[in-house]
């Protein structure tokens, strides 16, 4: 049964996100269009420049938005309003409902994330490989390691990947796809939680999902905070005396563990407080 | 047999008693209204009995078992609003049920369809009020469930469609099955029913068969059930 819910669940789902998320692939590809381009290399052009950066920048941060707004709202219209009277009453068990549309939310959140991610890195890569193309040195050491140019007076200048953010590049990139995907997991679970929350609710039982997930983002984003500021509470106050590439990397060797950590115990908290309240507490208005 | 068993069932909403120790049991084979006045309880029952709501206290069991992914098998179920996405083809409705329900009768329901020359095509939100309920009806009635359960099923069609409604219950249910429902309009089902249960203030007033309340009182069932429920 699971197998037909998720079809079915895709199948729903699919119609509004897969559009989305075409959206960042088309706005990536006439973003790397126009960066390797000659027509920012004026002065003149540096206000429309700008312009397009804040557009892109808005766009993307849109279609992140209306992707986990989205996977709430579906989650919250299919089980608990006029449309819950069909799924409730279909021939299997609300645990595998609940886990339908977790798989499906984590699977577009996830994929819409990583999507976001390639899409600054494509053009961070256009806008370097265009910078590079007048320095065959700086053009050929971005095309082995991914270092972009950097001038001669910067205070990175002479340091490697490694010695900037602590990790090579590709365990970097690993550990920042993981501390990702364990965002998107419990931020979609914590949308979940907060409308099972909501439904123990008599009335206002929709304003009360929003109070229980403001309530929740501040609990959890103080929790988070709390896990990354402390491992490095020694490191910022000897930043003074330190190099910024010993502090960086430092902060990046502490911080990915602890953010992945911090989010996985999240996840685990909010999967099995939602498992525990779908089992219990469906009561229909 | 016993297909529907209440035991001592009880559900509040705050502080306000919805249903008050219902005891009731339907057995397989009958037709049976659900009459009562608008808040008597009434739809609190039905949605107990489909799991849409918990019980406060008290039980529910169909065919001996709690409510659960095995009742829900067996129950068919028209709510009394529309329930299904309007966005979806008619078509498509139709292949969602067959996909989950095993006792889900494809081909019946695709005649049901052609009779009433609803195109299956069409997504349901094109479709007028009146025939997204007769599509409902449909999908309910396709089934070949134990219990049908029909939250007003004719209330605001025109007396034409309320005649296909209730010809389509008739002429499509199994006769081992057992039919709740539940209904202001007594006088338009009275002819079919072969029990009515009386529910006033969340209590069950009475559970009687149809011919021994009429033979007992010697009024329809709709002139009992004005005098019963007499404002």
């Amino acid at each position: 049964m699971l197998r037909k819910l998720l079809k079915y669940e895709w199948k729903s789902v699919s119609k509004i996100l897969f559009p989305l998320n075409l959206g960042i692939i088309v706005l990536t590809v006439i973003g790397c269009a126009i960066l390797t381009t000659n027509i920012f290399d004026t002065k003149e052009a540096l206000p429309v420049a700008l312009l397009l950066v804040i557009f892109y920048t808005l766009s993307i941060m849109s279609f992140s938005g209306i992707t986990l707004v989205y996977i709430y709202v579906h989650f919250y219209k299919n089980l608990f309003t006029a449309e819950g009277y069909l799924w409730h009453t279909l021939p299997v068990a609300r645990t595998q409902l609940f886990h339908s549309k977790l798989l499906t939310g984590c699977f577009w959140c996830c994929l819409n994330t990583l999507f976001t991610m390639l899409s600054t890195a494509a053009l961070g890569f256009a806008a370097g490989l265009h910078a590079a193309q007048k320095d065959m040195d700086a053009l050929q050491r971005l095309l082995m390691d991914g270092s972009l140019p950097t001038t001669a007076d910067s205070a990175m200048a002479g340091f490697s990947f490694t010695d900037i953010f602590g990790y090579s590049p590709v365990i970097f990139v690993i550990l920042l796809l993981l501390t990702m995907l364990t965002s998107c997991i419990s931020s979609v679970l914590m949308g979940y939680l907060s409308i099972l929350l909501g439904q123990l609710m008599e009335k206002y039982r929709l304003a009360a999902s929003v109070g229980f997930y403001i309530g929740i983002y501040l609990i959890t984003q103080t929790f988070s905070s709390l896990a990354m500021i402390t491992p490095n509470i020694r490191l910022l106050l000897d930043s003074g005396n330190e190099s910024s590439s010993y502090f960086l990397s430092s902060f990046f060797c502490t911080m990915f563990p602890a953010a992945i950590i911090s989010q996985l115990i999240l996840i685990l908290i909010f999967y099995f407080a939602s498992l525990f309240l779908i089992r219990r507490n469906i009561n229909l208005e | 047999m016993i297909l529907l068993e209440c035991k001592e069932l009880t559900k509040k909403y705050g502080n306000r008693t919805a249903l008050s120790n219902i005891n009731l049991q339907i057995e397989s084979g009958h037709i049976i209204g659900l009459l009562g006045p608008n808040g008597s309880g009434k739809t609190t029952l039905i949605k107990l009995i489909n799991g849409l709501l918990e019980p406060d206290s008290g039980t529910v069991c169909i065919n001996g078992k709690p409510v659960g992914v095995e009742s829900k098998s067996v129950i068919s179920y028209l709510p009394d609003h529309t329930y299904l996405n309007g966005s979806m083809r008619v078509r498509d409705i139709m292949d969602f049920f067959d996909d989950f329900y095993e006792d889900f009768d494809s081909m019946r329901a695709y005649d049901m369809l052609a009779k009433l020359q609803i195109n299956p095509n069409h997504k349901l939100k094109t479709l007028s009020k009146g025939t997204q309920e007769k599509v409902q009806l449909i999908l309910v009635m396709s089934r070949r469930a134990r219990l049908y359960i029909l939250d007003e099923p004719i209330a605001g069609v025109d007396p034409a469609a309320r005649d296909y409604i209730l010809g389509t219950i008739l002429s499509n249910y199994e006769e081992t099955a057992s039919i709740l429902i539940s209904t202001h309009l007594i006088s338009d089902i009275e002819n079919i029913l072969d029990e009515v249960i009386f529910i006033q203030n969340g209590m069950l007033r009475t559970h009687a068969s149809v011919d021994d309340l009429r033979q007992k009182e010697h009024k329809s069932i709709d002139t009992i059930f004005r005098e019963v429920f007499k404002c």
